[in-house]
């Protein structure tokens, strides 16, 4: 038997070890008034001399073994579930670079902890190795999309405007990809969390792409409307709220308004003008497009999918609100 | 106006050089760092173009090491914008980042607007498409023609025109308007934005300057 409870095992073995003794302890005793008196006792006597004088003190003392014995199992194992417990907690909140003390342990159980240190540090690594490859991806796919767009500029007509919104929404699509392999890298192994306050990366944001909306004939508008902040990873939360400003200002009709409200509480909201979204529709779109070739050319398909991802990492929700047309990042019961 | 590129991928750095030539820009290119070291020995430039990942070095160590003499004006080309990069290179002294894929015209409009900025080598010119300011005399012209309009709507026209194409958040409006200790009323950056609006609509550039609302102001550049 290699797996069960320890503390049941050792229970077995104590209880096996007392009762031999016990058992011997009464042969012996037997044994010494059948050969030391004179005349030899009746079985009759003999038994009730041996329960007399043997096995009603043994039933005492075997009572108090067992208590014993179970308080012993009880501390002796208390480091482990304890290291169990500090573990499991440290797991679920730790950052990046998180290893177990082994000194806090009881030296039998430190060659796990440091099996499980080495599991954890090609875990980081690998989260490194992903995020360094994301990087590099960037740096090499960009560049030459860059040059297609340049190339593009010289041409005039309609044709070329098609192909440099086709290379636009190429390298939107890329930004994407490379935000979920991110994302991956995050959820295997996470980077501490910064304090967010929902008004700053509102207006940051705004104000970034506020060129954008006034080239294409729409407007961007912020409201505060009682933000509290929360913790999270500023670059994953600017890219959930930049992605639905995205989609708003695609979908509100021209001269209309998109706004950012901060707020209430650990929210952050996008209104548009568009036809609206029902919570099947959501739904639909948070689950889809995953996978690269679900999505839609322009990239619009992944985006819902991805804020969706970067919602539930954080332990926030992507919601609508049907009644007045808003998508809401809620980080609401985030600690900060 | 004279750039130097520093860029590693030839035909992107050439397609730039071409493409600024349009704009009144001439270019130098400079595929590594060390061959940009080589170049600003040699010649004076009025800003720099510096993509982040070259060959021999990272473009923020570079710009770090060379931190002891004056550097013209730095927009850094990078892959990626992200916030942390982003932190790393205004530290180490990058003054604008733009993200690939860049337009042209985009460049353009930063690269003129990083020599709009204050400082040493600013232009004592200001301007933005038909409007201009003269920084010294105090003294604004749309196409030529003087705008006539009070002191405290000309230093609004300098901030946004220093940063036209962007936006120019209200609180950094008001510390340039007012001194710190001053009675700043709720409206009264309103009242003169809506008063400059007015005269920049009665000299012929219309929906020119935007409200972005619960954020700033936004000039636009029509170069």
């Amino acid at each position: 038997m290699r797996s069960g409870s320890l503390g049941a095992r050792l229970a077995v073995g104590l209880g096996l070890v007392a009762v031999l003794g016990a058992l011997a302890l009464l042969g012996m005793v037997a044994l010494e008034y059948v050969v030391g008196s004179d005349p030899p006792l009746t079985a009759a006597q003999l038994a009730h001399e041996v329960a007399d004088h043997v096995v009603a003190p043994l039933i005492i003392l075997l009572g108090l073994v067992a208590i014993a014995g179970a308080m012993v199992i009880r501390t002796g194992l208390r480091p482990l579930s304890e290291a169990a417990i500090d573990v499991d907690r440290a797991a679920q909140t730790a950052p990046r670079g998180f290893r177990i003390d082994q000194d806090a342990l009881p030296s039998e159980a430190q060659p796990f902890a440091a099996a499980i240190n080495r599991l954890l540090g090609r875990l980081d690594a690998t989260a490194e190795a992903q995020e360094a490859f994301a990087a590099d991806a960037a740096h090499e796919l960009k560049t030459p999309l860059t040059i297609l767009s340049l190339e593009l500029e010289k041409f005039p007509g309609e044709m070329a405007t098609a192909l440099r919104d086709d290379v636009a929404a190429l390298s939107r699509l890329v930004d994407q990809l490379l935000l979920l392999a991110r994302l991956d890298a995050q959820t295997a192994a996470e980077t501490p969390r910064e304090t967010i306050d929902p008004k700053i990366i509102a207006t940051d944001l705004a104000g970034a792409l506020a060129p954008i909306a006034l080239k294409a004939g729409r407007h961007l508008a912020f409201e505060d409307a009682g933000a509290t902040a929360f913790s999270g990873h500023w670059e994953a939360v600017t890219a959930a709220l930049r992605n639905l400003v995205e989609n708003a200002l695609r979908i509100t009709p021209e001269a209309g308004t998109v706004t950012i409200i901060a707020g209430p509480g650990a929210r952050l909201r996008v209104r548009d003008e568009g036809p609206g979204l029902s919570p099947q529709r959501l739904a639909e779109l948070s689950k889809r497009g995953m996978r690269a070739d679900h999505a839609s050319p322009s990239g619009a398909g992944l985006g819902l999918a991805i804020v969706a991802r970067i919602m539930m990492a954080h332990g926030g929700a992507l919601r609508v609100d049907e009644s007045c047309r808003e998508l809401v990042l809620d980080f609401e019961g985030i600690r900060l | 106006m004279r750039i130097l590129i520093v860029e590693d991928t030839a035909r992107l750095s050439a397609l730039l050089a071409e493409a600024l030539a349009k704009h009144g820009f001439a270019s130098d290119c400079a595929p590594t760092l060390a061959a940009a070291d080589e170049a600003i020995a040699v010649a004076s430039y009025d800003a720099i173009v510096l993509d982040l990942g070259l060959p021999d070095g990272d473009g923020l160590h570079w710009l770090d090491r060379r931190r002891s003499a004056p550097l013209p004006p730095v927009l850094a080309l990078t892959a990626r914008g992200t916030l942390a990069e982003r932190v790393a290179g205004l530290d180490a002294g990058v003054d604008d980042y733009l993200t690939k894929p860049f337009a042209a015209d985009e460049v353009a409009a930063r690269l003129r607007a990083l020599l709009r900025r204050p400082g040493p080598r600013a232009a004592p010119i200001l301007a933005a498409g038909p409007i201009s300011l003269d920084v010294a005399a105090r003294r604004a012209t749309v196409d030529g023609a003087a705008l006539e309009i009070s002191r405290r709507e000309l230093d609004l026209l300098e901030v946004l025109l220093r940063r036209a194409g962007s936006v120019v958040s209200k609180d950094a409006i008001e510390t340039a308007l007012y001194s710190f200790d001053a009675e700043v009323t709720p409206n009264a950056v309103e009242a003169i934005v809506s008063r400059l609006r007015k005269h920049l609509d009665e000299a012929g550039v219309t929906g020119a300057l935007h409200t972005i609302r619960g954020v700033g102001y936004l000039l636009e550049d029509r170069s």
